[in-house]
């Protein structure tokens, strides 16, 4: 299944021009699937990088405006468009001038492939 | 401040047998929509105006025409603004 996934995201890093990386993880930074390009930042793959989101995303939620659902961050250099699908966070990294558009309708591609994902990370003691 | 924009689009859904419109900039993120345009299309249609401009490069942005039975979406890039009317053919 995770093979299958992997594959899929592979294909979709294909379909848009600059985008270096897609992660699927949990809450806490912990990657469960992920794929990268060779242009990907190594340090804005690492846990302490993407758990930021879940404190980022509480924060944002407070601002009277809903839930947060996407926080997109723009670098000098790189993008950065996470998306709350609790429990679940999908990460994307791009070049800075990559189609922030493209990758948010990615969404709807994606998120039938959570919900088997979401049971395994439910069920994680 | 988008006022000029909107009246813009306006003027184009009064045309006949427009029934969307879309305007989006470089970064795939919709400026303005009316009708059947989607703003989560933005992003698709930023894209597909990219993708035409690679096969002459060295010439003015295409406009692209995406035509089904009943429908007809027109993509244009004019500059960094890219915008898409759709159309039902008669």
């Amino acid at each position: 299944m995770v093979d299958d996934l992997r594959k899929y995201l592979n294909h979709l890093l294909e379909k848009v021009n600059g985008l270096h990386c897609i992660l699927i993880t949990d809450r806490d930074g912990v990657p469960l699937v992920r794929a990268v390009t060779e242009r990907a930042p190594p340090l804005a793959l690492r846990p302490n990088f993407i758990s930021t989101f879940g404190m980022a995303t509480d924060q944002a939620s407070k601002l009277g405006l809903g839930r947060n659902k996407t926080i997109i961050s723009m670098y000098s250099s790189y993008q950065v468009v996470q998306m709350s699908k609790l429990p679940l966070v999908i990460t994307f990294i791009g070049s800075d001038n990559c189609n922030t558009g493209h990758i948010l309708s990615l969404e709807s591609q994606i998120e039938p492939f959570l919900k088997d994902l979401e049971v395994v990370v439910a069920d994680a003691p | 401040m988008e006022n000029d924009l909107d009246k813009v689009v306006e003027e184009i859904m009064s045309m006949p047998n427009v029934n969307g419109c879309l305007i989006a900039d470089p970064q795939g993120l919709c400026l303005a929509s009316k009708g059947a345009a989607h703003v989560d299309s933005a992003g698709i249609i930023v894209a597909i105006s990219e993708q035409a401009c690679k096969i002459q490069p060295n010439m003015k942005p295409p406009t692209v025409c995406l035509e089904t039975d009943k429908k007809q979406c027109l993509i244009q890039r004019h500059g960094t603004i890219t915008g898409a009317i759709f159309k039902l053919k008669t």
